[in-house]
């Protein structure tokens, strides 16, 4: 499970890191990075983004 | 930081605002302090209005440095939806809006200038921990090296991410929807201002937060929103319909920067200290549950756990309940005051557009400041004996 980040709308502000609830997410400076075996595909990140940049990936 | 050492008296993750005034101060009380930040810039990306409250200079030990004072604001004035606006002109609403790139770089020299070492572009990604005590971390350096540093106190300045602060305990330091604003804001040229910071409370445009607009120079400034960040709402797309709603002006107005971020508004964590670990700042949500202001209080926080930590080193003892000094003061000096705020702002998100109108119309500009000082009662009765209906909205406050 996992999320897809569209990179041209991320700001790399960490929001989505800060929300979720497993901790499956890391910014590191420009870069957003979910690791699968932590994401719950709970969709916290998706809502909790300002830009609009993250979809639950389809599997 | 150019020449490596492995043992320090404290780690410090993040070197905002609060993590480099506890390395200012710990160093200046001859600790051997070691300051951790991912990001190659420090104060980059911005993701705040920048806005601070003058009262703030005599507070903390260090002055406000002039070069990172974008400008001076001599109060604030808050709009209504339908326009009508109060001027609010206290010791508090005076202040400053910053450059935060400059100012966190001030920060961080002054730190080093103390004596902390620092290293940024390095990536903190583990505890270390020796029979389940906390011993150090294990960070990723931009050589892609895990390095390992061992200190008996480590302290979070994460911000809003807060991984390692989760990592040691404090489940609780994750930003739920509910008391999260997200946040979107331009910094623009050619918007015409007054020295004041303006914050708009409007539904239509930010639902359970502001819009705001901090001046940077006469025609420069901040212009962000600030919604409930459970509302599956675009802040861009509010903040774009703003701007166009109220075209005389800012017709002319250009974009300069794009900044956006998520803060909390909600209450301070509920723990702040564990054995031979601190979290100060955003990481630990001291924020001001009204504006979303955090800066002011990390600093407060970063000195205040300075000198516990500076303490904790002479005594060798690093036990949560010694550390626990530094929540014990800070909870005193702000929390009751945050907690009152924190009432107000649920109050207020059952305010309708309308309501905000009829409010505005009642109130005088030192009801406002009464307000937001926490003193609801009077001005809760004078608006009731002229609008009974508003009883519904305002009970969370009497």
């Amino acid at each position: 499970m996992a999320v897809d980040i569209t990179k041209s709308k991320c700001v790399y502000c960490g929001g989505c890191v800060a929300a979720c609830p497993v901790a499956a997410l890391t910014l590191y400076e420009t870069r957003v990075v979910c690791d699968e075996a932590k994401c719950v595909s709970c969709g916290t990140c998706v809502r909790a983004c300002p830009m609009q940049a993250i979809e639950l990936k389809k599997k | 930081m150019v020449f490596v050492q492995q043992t320090y008296d404290a780690i410090v993750i993040g070197a905002g605002p609060g993590g480099s005034a506890f390395a200012r101060v710990a160093a200046r009380g001859g600790l051997d302090v070691l300051v951790i930040d991912k990001r190659k810039e420090l104060g980059s990306p911005v993701r705040c209005g920048e806005g601070i409250g003058a009262h703030w200079e005599g507070r903390l030990k260090l002055p406000l440095h002039g070069g990172a004072i974008a400008a001076k604001i001599d109060g604030a004035r808050c709009f209504a939806p339908n326009g009508k606006s109060l001027k609010i002109q206290n010791a508090e609403t005076k202040g400053f809006v910053l450059e935060r790139k400059i100012f966190d770089k001030y920060l961080a020299i002054e730190a080093a200038r103390a004596g902390a070492r620092l290293l940024p572009k390095t990536i903190v990604e583990d505890l270390v921990k020796d029979g389940g005590k906390i011993v150090g971390v294990k960070a990723r350096s931009f050589d892609n090296e895990v390095l390992e540093f061992k200190a008996p106190l480590v302290v979070s300045a994460e911000g809003m991410e807060a991984q390692i602060a989760r990592q040691a305990g404090f489940a609780d330091a994750v930003a739920g929807l509910y008391d999260t604003d997200t946040c979107f804001e331009y910094e623009m040229a050619n918007v015409e201002c007054e020295p004041l910071i303006e914050i708009w409370f409007t539904n239509k445009f930010a639902k359970r937060g502001y819009v705001w607009v901090f001046p940077k120079a006469r025609d420069v400034a901040n212009v962000g929103v600030g919604i409930g960040g459970d509302l599956n709402q675009h802040p861009k797309e509010r903040l774009d319909a703003f701007l166009k709603a109220h075209p005389e002006r800012f017709k002319n107005a250009e974009i300069i920067e794009v900044k956006a971020g998520n803060i909390w508004v909600g209450a301070p964590l509920k723990e702040m200290t564990k054995d031979n670990f601190m979290v100060i700042g955003t990481a630990a949500h001291q924020v001001d549950p009204i504006h979303g202001g955090g800066m002011a209080l990390a600093m407060e926080a970063g000195e205040i756990a300075a000198e516990v930590a500076v303490r904790a080193v002479k005594e060798k003892n690093f036990s949560k309940k010694f550390l626990s000094e530094y929540e014990a003061r800070w909870r005193a000096a702000e929390e009751g005051k945050l907690l009152k705020r924190l009432k107000l702002r649920k109050a207020l998100e059952l305010f309708s557009d309308e309501d905000f109108d009829r409010v505005f119309e009642l109130l005088g500009e030192k009801d406002l400041e009464r307000v937001l000082d926490g003193d609801f009662k009077p001005v809760v009765s004078k608006v009731l004996v002229k609008r009974p209906g508003l009883l519904k909205v305002l009970k969370a406050l009497v």
